[in-house]
């Protein structure tokens, strides 16, 4: 049994879910101020986890002048036997000096404060107090500084260059990830997809609005057949008071499979476009794309991560969202399905259709 | 057994009576007997009730097979009963919402918690935790977190019946094995898994690709989509 709010879905349900079919309308533009007028710029930025988008965690280490170019070498090499930085592979023991009024043009990283407990004075160390100088030949070195280094290796091109204005440190750049988080990840042919898509969604949402219901809508698309597969509004405050834009969407996915929970006849603007090509065998929402207005609550983002989501695109944020806000459900270590999610496709037009931003 | 409620706001705020021991004792045991009722049926052993002022107004199993729709998990269906039931006498959802408890043999996911606070549900009894996708405190704690906008936080009562529950589970997953599922046409269970089909654990999976174990990881199986059978 399938329990839906407008009855069991029976063999009449069956008829009635044929004409819940979506078909594409082509309104007349005067209606549709959002696609005709020319959309504000935007662009599409990628949700990183918290460990792409974090500052870099900074350690107290103690760094000193080389006061004789010709011992840096073996400096670096003597340090690095009584001194190693297990760990921080990542940082670079010689940097250029700064200031170019200092004598010294070289710096290097002694050890980390965490390295010497005993010390007490962090202001006065000597080298003496940092290094065995039994073992150690510290000629070359000048007296020693507080200096900080970042903790971890950075991700992310911005992480890097708030990491390397403290200490100088390698980085394997994810060319991908630097162009997204520049905006250019997206080709313009790409796009204008996105647009267009993004502006169905709106669509949907004022469709929605003019019918009494919360200005927020979303499309299930096929990135491969390049088509809406679904089409929805939000539905909360006329059907059912779980059924966000996005569950909708997702059901609406369902019949288009042959499933579903519930019949929306009562909202034409919902619809599905129904099997596509011939043989083909989706799977829930498998390499799907979702294009929604605003940023999903955190039931639609888990809703998504159980349909298997390829990757979801939303217009302006939300207070409980939880695709970057509240929550990153697509990054979360402990969650067994990772996606990826861009914010910002037609921000303007779709924060504009939520002045005030809930969930 | 840890029967101190967790989470959530006072629940006096809301003038909800809070269930006596006895009767949390007593709707657990019946849940359990879905989950029994559930398991000799080859199906899911999990047990969803919602109950308010000692009625049951909605009882869930997992949908997600035969709807296609993977958010068809059993508090999902209940909720709906509920809300059919208030259709029906024509009651305020929310106020029966307010005085609603459900008690589940398993966590609720981080989906349905959600789905719960929307609702308004002030208090959950649980079975055992479900570690993949659990939303009162194993992976998010989304009956508490601040979430103003996301309807109200609930309380919940963890640990009941907890080694029963895994063992319904854990005996779910050992007969239903790509063997014995082949031998068993008419059982829908874990290794019926096949390329591009559904299984039917997939209420605690929640997945339909190759590789991944079962949520508790009581089973040494994997969901084969080559398997075959
Ligand atoms: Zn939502
Ligand atoms: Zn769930």
């Amino acid at each position: 049994r399938t329990p839906t709010l407008d009855g069991p879905l029976s063999e009449s349900a069956n008829t009635r879910r044929e004409s819940g079919r979506f078909r594409p309308r082509r309104p007349p533009p005067s209606r549709r101020s959002s696609s005709r007028l020319p959309e504000p710029a935007w662009s599409a930025r990628p949700v990183l986890s918290d460990a792409q988008s974090a500052d870099p965690e900074l350690l107290d280490a103690f760094a000193a002048p080389i006061v004789d170019r010709r011992e840096t070498a073996r400096l670096v090499r003597e340090l690095a036997a009584v001194r190693p930085l297990p760990g921080l592979r990542h940082v670079k023991r010689v940097r250029p000096c700064g200031d170019r009024g200092k004598p010294h043009p070289l710096e290097i990283l002694v050890c980390l404060l965490s390295d010497v407990p005993d010390v007490e004075d962090r202001g006065a160390a000597t080298l003496s107090s940092l290094l065995p100088c039994e073992s150690f030949d510290a000629s070359g070195l000048g007296q020693p500084f507080l200096a900080k280094v970042p903790a971890s290796p950075p991700l992310t091109r911005p992480q890097y260059e708030r990491a390397s204005a403290h200490w100088p440190t390698s980085f394997h750049e994810d060319k991908q990830v630097t162009s997204a988080l520049k905006g250019q990840l997206f080709t313009s042919a790409q796009k204008a997809k996105m647009q267009e898509y993004m502006a169905a969604a709106v669509r949907a949402a004022e469709d929605g609005r003019g019918r009494g219901m919360d200005a927020v809508g979303a499309v299930m698309v096929d990135p491969d057949a390049d088509r809406i597969v679904a089409t929805a509004h939000d539905l909360r405050h006329g059907s059912h008071p779980l059924h966000h834009a996005v569950m909708v969407c997702i059901d609406l996915v369902a019949r288009g499979q042959g499933g579903g929970a519930y019949c929306y006849e009562r909202h034409p603007a919902c619809g599905f476009a129904g099997p596509g090509i011939k043989g083909e065998q989706r799977y829930i929402c498998t390499g799907y794309d979702l294009y929604v207005t605003r940023e999903p609550c955190v039931m639609c983002a888990m809703a998504l991560l159980h349909s298997r989501i390829g990757r979801v695109f939303y217009g302006s944020a939300s207070a409980d969202g939880a695709f970057g806000t509240k929550y990153k459900i697509h990054t979360h270590k402990d969650l067994n399905h990772r996606f990826e999610v861009f914010k910002g496709v037609l921000q303007q037009v779709c924060s504009d259709l939520n002045p005030e931003t809930t969930s | 057994l840890e029967e101190v409620p967790r989470g959530g706001h006072d629940l006096t705020k809301n003038e909800f009576a809070h269930p006596s021991s006895e009767e949390i004792q007593s709707w657990m045991a019946e849940a359990f007997g879905m989950a029994k009722d559930a398991l000799e049926n080859g199906e899911v052993p999990v047990g969803c009730l919602m109950v308010y002022e000692k009625e049951v107004l909605g009882k869930g199993r997992n949908e997600v097979n035969e709807t296609k729709n993977a958010t068809r998990h059993a508090e999902i269906v209940a909720l709906d009963e509920v809300l059919e039931w208030c259709r029906a006498r024509q009651q305020d959802p929310k106020a029966v919402c307010a005085r609603t408890v459900l008690y589940v043999t398993v966590e609720p996911c981080i989906m349905c918690a959600a789905a719960l606070r929307l609702l308004n549900i002030p208090l959950v009894v649980y079975g055992c935790r479900n570690e993949r996708f659990g939303g009162c405190g194993s992976v998010l704690d989304v009956a508490s977190d601040d979430l103003p906008h996301t309807g109200t936080s609930f309380q919940y009562i963890s640990g009941h019946r907890a080694d029963e529950a895994v063992e319904m589970l854990k005996t779910f997953y050992k007969q239903e094995n790509p063997n014995a599922a082949s031998q068993r046409p008419g059982r829908s269970g874990h290794g019926r898994a096949v390329p591009g089909s559904s299984c039917s654990c997939s209420f605690l999976v929640s997945s339909y690709d190759p590789g991944v174990s079962c949520v508790y990881r009581v089973c040494d199986l994997t969901l084969m989509a080559d398997a075959g059978v």
